[in-house]
């Protein structure tokens, strides 16, 4: 089955159409990369498979969001964000809490576990899973503000995965980052894809050929190619992607 | 040269202005400790917790009001507190809808609006009716006096939370109430502390929206909610009056005790609460 699948997907900001008819299927347990020049539409799309898009007042949205075959907007929004999880551009962890809750947090709200032992099992879990354990295993308690921002990232990628989530979706998670930083969350994904289906968009054609099993390629809101990565590498049928993996647009 | 010369007379003048703006704050917290500490050190514990004295007879206390204005900000907090933080969620996270748009421009009128007409408008809903000053319409008074200066703030606090903070929340599939009271509440305590700190310390010095609600009491300490009850504000505005030399002296010692009180509250406005690091 598919884990995600856009129908003639059409999203507008006001008057002006950022997605212009996205028809989409990304399959199980891959990576899936979106990318695109800034600007393309890239997070938009993104947005909307966690129905994270309706926090925006002026969004407005046609078509379909498939997960595992059930639409999105026939589900609860929270049910979707659950099973949908999502790691950000900018580190985002909450800084007035600790290490420890930002993880807990969601897993606690959304009665995930049953007991305080099962609590922590599901923060170390997720905390080894980020591969963050090892730095973070003394300092539990200390305010999430105190790490350095690729161990803020992996905290979210932590905070994310604890809620066991289906699909893993990733907004540029590593343009802030130092480049050391950046490789380390990259060989995560690389890990964390043998559980789960994750979906990073980014504008680094490099990046996509190093992290994707698939590819696609945005451009001014529509869907100019997709296929699996090397062959979509080797071999672009189209033009603009050419010209985009060439480096001639950007 | 010349050029120099208008810098420094620029910078000077400047100078002047600020110190002739700072100078009354300085002015009125050195005459009131002038005044008010000798009268303190005369009157000892006795003026924190005794009743007024008979005219021309010593000093006594001014304890019926120092409880009373402690009562009144307590319960003025206790009823315009909950109110006023819910109204500031409510317009920052619904800034775009009608209700919104227009809670922001009436909390706007409502901070500058005369306090008196406060006291006049609840004199008319309660006073009246009950036929009798009391603790609870000087509450009411003073809740509606505090409300806005905490509900702006708490808007304006919750709107500075970064959007990337509401979108992780969000993402984690928490609702929305739990979004707004556990991570952006959390975020934006230092601001809303600030206004909640700044309402009472508004409220436990004013006198106006009092004069027709509150009715003032200095010889008894609290008859219950629904009998007149002191405040020092009033008390002081009621001494200065008064014809007689121990009462102006009472009213230098009371104004220093509110002064306490004031730095009191705002004080740790600007130290102890710690701001949360991004």
């Amino acid at each position: 089955m598919n884990a995600i699948e856009t129908v003639n997907l059409r999203i507008w900001y006001g008057d002006n159409e950022v997605i212009r008819g996205v028809n989409l299927v990304i399959p199980e347990k891959v990576c899936f990369a979106i990318m695109g020049p800034s600007g393309c539409g890239k997070s938009t799309l993104l947005r909307s498979f966690n129905r994270l898009l309706e926090l925006n007042e002026i969004a407005r949205i046609e078509g379909d969001v498939k997960l595992f075959g059930k639409s999105v907007y026939d589900m609860d929004p929270v049910e979707v964000r659950r099973r949908v999880g999502m790691v950000f551009q900018i580190p985002n962890p909450f800084p007035h809490m600790s290490i420890y809750d930002n993880v807990a947090l969601g897993v606690k709200y959304n009665k995930l576990v049953k007991s305080k032992k099962e609590l922590d099992e599901v923060v170390g879990w997720a905390l080894k899973k980020s591969a963050l354990w090892d730095e973070v295993k003394d300092r539990l308690k200390d305010k999430a503000s105190q790490l350095s921002g690729g161990q803020m990232q992996r905290l979210c990628i932590a905070r994310a995965l604890a809620l066991k989530p289906d699909v893993l979706l990733m907004d540029e998670p590593t343009a802030n980052l130092d480049p050391v930083s950046a490789s380390k969350v990259e060989e995560l994904i690389h890990e964390l894809k043998k559980d789960l289906t994750i979906v990073i968009v980014t504008h680094s054609p490099a990046q996509a050929s190093r992290v994707s099993d698939y590819v696609s390629f945005l451009y001014m809101g529509k869907l100019i190619e997709v296929g699996r990565t090397e062959e979509v590498f080797e071999n672009p049928k189209s033009e603009l992607t050419e010209k985009y993996l060439t480096g001639r647009m950007g | 040269m010349l050029r120099k010369l208008k810098e420094k007379i620029f910078l000077f003048s400047i100078a002047i202005a600020t110190f002739l703006t700072i100078l009354p704050l300085f002015h009125i917290l050195f005459s009131v400790f002038a005044n008010g500490l000798p009268v303190l050190m005369k009157g000892e514990i006795e003026f924190l917790t005794g009743k007024l004295a008979p005219p021309d007879d010593g000093l006594g206390g001014i304890g019926p009001a120092i409880i009373g204005t402690f009562l009144l900000t307590f319960l003025a907090s206790l009823i315009g507190l909950p109110i006023a933080v819910l109204t500031g969620v409510f317009s920052a996270e619904y800034p775009k809808s009608l209700i919104g748009k227009s809670t922001k421009t009436l909390l706007l009128i409502m901070m500058e609006f005369p306090t008196i007409l406060v006291g006049l408008f609840v004199m008319n809903i309660l006073v009246l009716p009950m036929g009798s000053y009391s603790a609870l319409a000087g509450a009411l008074a003073l809740a509606i006096v505090m409300m806005p200066y905490v509900a702006v703030y708490t808007e304006q606090a919750l709107r500075e939370v970064p959007f990337i903070y509401k979108e992780g929340a969000f993402a984690l599939g928490l609702r929305r109430s739990k979004v707004v009271f556990r991570i952006m509440m959390g975020m934006a305590r230092k601001g809303v502390i600030t206004g909640i700190l700044i309402g009472m310390a508004k409220v436990a010095g004013e006198t106006a929206p009092l004069l027709f609600t509150a009715g003032g009491s200095s010889r008894i300490y609290f008859a219950g909610l629904d009998k007149p009850i002191g405040a020092i504000p009033l008390l002081i505005y009621q001494l200065v009056q008064q014809p007689y030399e121990n009462y102006h002296q009472i009213a230098w010692g009371a104004s220093l005790i509110l002064m306490l009180i004031f730095l009191a509250i705002f004080i740790p406005i600007r130290l102890s609460i710690k701001e949360v690091r991004l």
